[in-house]
């Protein structure tokens, strides 16, 4: 939650309060910074991130019609590999992006309750209210999860 | 941006929003005068108002009384559309496709399960994986098997020695939605699905052991098999990953559909596509088979519910009578029959978090309830309370027979942590007699009972304005969660 002090172009994320759900807020200087922080983000809120090891890495290709529709589609995708592999990235990088299309690395590793915290779990990340927007040079973007 | 909704009071629980700009009917919202401000507070009618504008709505765009705020549609939002222009939206049902509640009587007394309950919990826990991702170790399913499961629904499991025949009897739809096609899940959906039957999974769901606090409706509660203090089991969860991916695959469907066929959309999170159309036939066709998972599991979750109680009490089934009083789906979109301006006529009927009320004698009602209403089950948060209704006529003329589906939110998830922060929340429900076990302390703060509205004014509403009756209050003792 500090993160939210430092201002909008320090700051990575910021959870944003939502009466049944949950929001995120995130900033990036590049639209590849922007993918990498919404990963973290959302790890962020399932787990304790400093926790994880970076002890295995996934190679993830993602497509959409769109670059907020690709934001969805990463941070789903990334829920898909921790339902199917327990799956959990502490580090992302992005390798190529277009509006269309995402290539990165998620580097991180299993979920194991007895070394892990269980925070919330995420459903999906819907396009409700969804933006990305350049403001000032940097990045921001706004993602409602479903939990 | 929502308190610029207009808001015509109807009478003491109904409340319109009158047709304006784009809205092609006018919004009715169940609720109490006390309940508005926090309504207001958020954007919840906001999309009653979006959910009116979209094509084929019959009557109004409906919310009932533990209304708040979605994504695209309200929670607690319900609308009809006719098959001739109507859509059918995946965000009208949501992510986690037929999350429902099943409730369970039994032959026990409060006094006799009370001094075990911590043993109870123990079981349950061990016996049903929860929590974040959780999954079955000893239940991986194949492709082939996990067709079945989503072509057959609960009778799946039944079929399997999970239940019996009498269980299928007291499920909606007998738990198998019609049409369901597993040809049109993606494999993403089958992966996440296949060890995951059988599990509860995290947030809100739970299995809890409760006994009967009052009963309201003597005649009712006895047709339900319902007396006081008697010891009853609620389960609620859904469809896991394989719906999440679903309605993420699908959602993708239909915001290319919406283009294709013209529909101007308020959000995004409303993208849909003419029931009529290849890319609405096959979203209900998939719908229905994640629906059909989600049967399965609550079936099997009731398996090992019957276990752990065998195991803990060392009784048999006889003697246990853990039989099913239903099983509610609250999270669907259903195509039904019903009078529109004095016509009978099929329409999609879409709740998410809402559930159908039947009356008595509606053919759909179940054969064991056709003179009390189909039962209705409302869970409340796991400090409270909650209840047993049946379904109206009332319903069934006003809100295409469908009521509330629990108390609905009323902290954000953060407030709910700061309300939590330096309190012993298990230790403090253990002091009001209820046991809780969770995968996660998180989980279990964030759910704490000033999080949720008071069920009981929910229910209030929902009966004051004759959309369900009333039968029983149930009181927890044993919950694990998520």
């Amino acid at each position: 939650m500090t993160a939210a002090f430092r201002g909008p172009r320090k700051a990575k994320y910021r959870q944003l309060s939502h009466t049944a759900d949950l929001g995120l807020r995130i900033w990036g200087s590049t639209p590849e910074e922007l993918f990498e922080n919404a990963g973290e983000a959302l790890t962020a809120v399932l787990t304790d991130r400093r926790r994880l090891r970076l002890r295995h890495i996934e190679e993830i290709t993602v497509e959409a019609p769109d670059l907020e529709a690709l934001l969805v589609a990463w941070l789903n995708h990334l829920l898909y590999l921790y339902d199917v592999d327990a799956f959990l990235g502490r580090e992302f990088k992005v390798q190529g992006l277009s509006p269309q299309h995402l290539k990165a690395l998620a580097r991180g590793e299993t979920y194991d309750p007895q070394r892990h915290e269980s925070k919330t779990a995420v459903k999906a990340a819907t396009y409700h209210h969804l933006e990305i927007a350049n403001l000032n040079g940097g990045w921001q973007a706004t993602v409602i999860l479903d939990l | 941006m929502a308190s610029q909704i207009k808001l015509r009071q109807v009478d003491e629980y109904r409340w319109e929003i009158p047709r304006e700009g784009k809205m092609r009917t006018r919004g009715l919202i169940f609720a109490s005068q006390k309940m508005l401000p926090k309504i207001r507070d958020d954007q919840s009618l906001q999309q009653v108002a979006n959910v009116a504008t979209l094509p084929g709505i019959e009557g109004a765009s409906l919310a009932m009384p533990d209304i708040h705020w979605g994504y695209g549609f309200p929670i607690g939002g319900v609308a009809a559309f006719n098959l001739e222009e109507g859509v059918v939206s995946p965000g009208g049902v949501g992510y986690d496709i037929n999350c429902g509640v099943r409730l369970l009587r039994t032959h026990l007394q409060r006094a006799e399960v009370a001094p075990r309950i911590e043993e109870l919990v123990n079981a349950l826990f061990s016996n049903i994986p929860s929590g974040l991702g959780s999954r079955r170790k000893d239940l991986k399913l194949t492709v082939p098997t996990l067709h079945e499961v989503m072509r057959l629904g609960a009778g799946w499991a039944v079929k399997k020695g999970f239940g019996t025949k009498e269980d299928l009897a007291h499920i909606e739809a007998q738990g198998q939605i019609p049409g369901a096609d597993p040809e049109l899940v993606s494999e993403h959906a089958m992966d996440r699905g296949k060890d995951q039957l059988g599990t509860l999974g995290s947030g809100n769901h739970f299995v809890e052991v409760g006994y009967v606090l009052e009963i309201y409706d003597d005649q009712v509660a006895g047709a339900l098999g319902l007396f006081k203090d008697q010891i009853t089991v609620i389960v609620h969860t859904g469809s896991r990953g394989l719906g999440h991916q679903v309605c993420d695959d699908y959602i993708k469907v239909m915001l290319k559909a919406a283009q294709k066929y013209g529909i101007e959309l308020p959000d995004r999170q409303l993208c849909c596509a003419p029931l009529s159309s290849p890319e609405g036939k096959q979203y209900l066709a998939a719908m229905a088979a994640a629906a059909n998972f989600a049967f399965a599991n609550r079936q099997m979750i009731t398996h090992w519910v019957r276990e752990s109680f065998e195991q803990v009490l060392q009784m048999g089934p006889k003697d246990l009578g853990l039989e099913l009083i239903y099983d509610v789906a609250h999270n669907i979109a259903k195509i039904e029959e019903h009078l529109v301006n004095g016509k009978k006529k099929k329409v999609c009927v879409h709740r998410k978090g809402a559930t159908r009320a039947f009356p008595p004698g509606h053919p759909e009602t179940p054969a064991a309830y056709q003179k009390t209403g189909q039962p209705v089950l409302i869970p409340g948060d796991m400090g409270r309370y909650s209840f047993v209704l049946v379904g109206t006529e009332q319903a069934l003329t006003e809100t295409f027979g469908s009521t509330c589906h629990g108390a609905g939110r009323e902290m954000s998830r953060h407030m709910a942590l700061k309300t939590a922060k330096g309190r012993n929340i298990v230790r403090e429900l253990a002091a009001q007699g209820i046991i809780v076990k969770g995968a996660g302390r998180a989980t279990i703060d964030e759910e704490i009972s000033e999080a949720y509205k008071d069920v009981e004014s929910v229910v209030e509403v929902a009966h004051g304005a004759r959309i369900s009756r009333k039968v029983a209050k149930l009181k927890p003792l044993g919950v694990i969660k998520g």
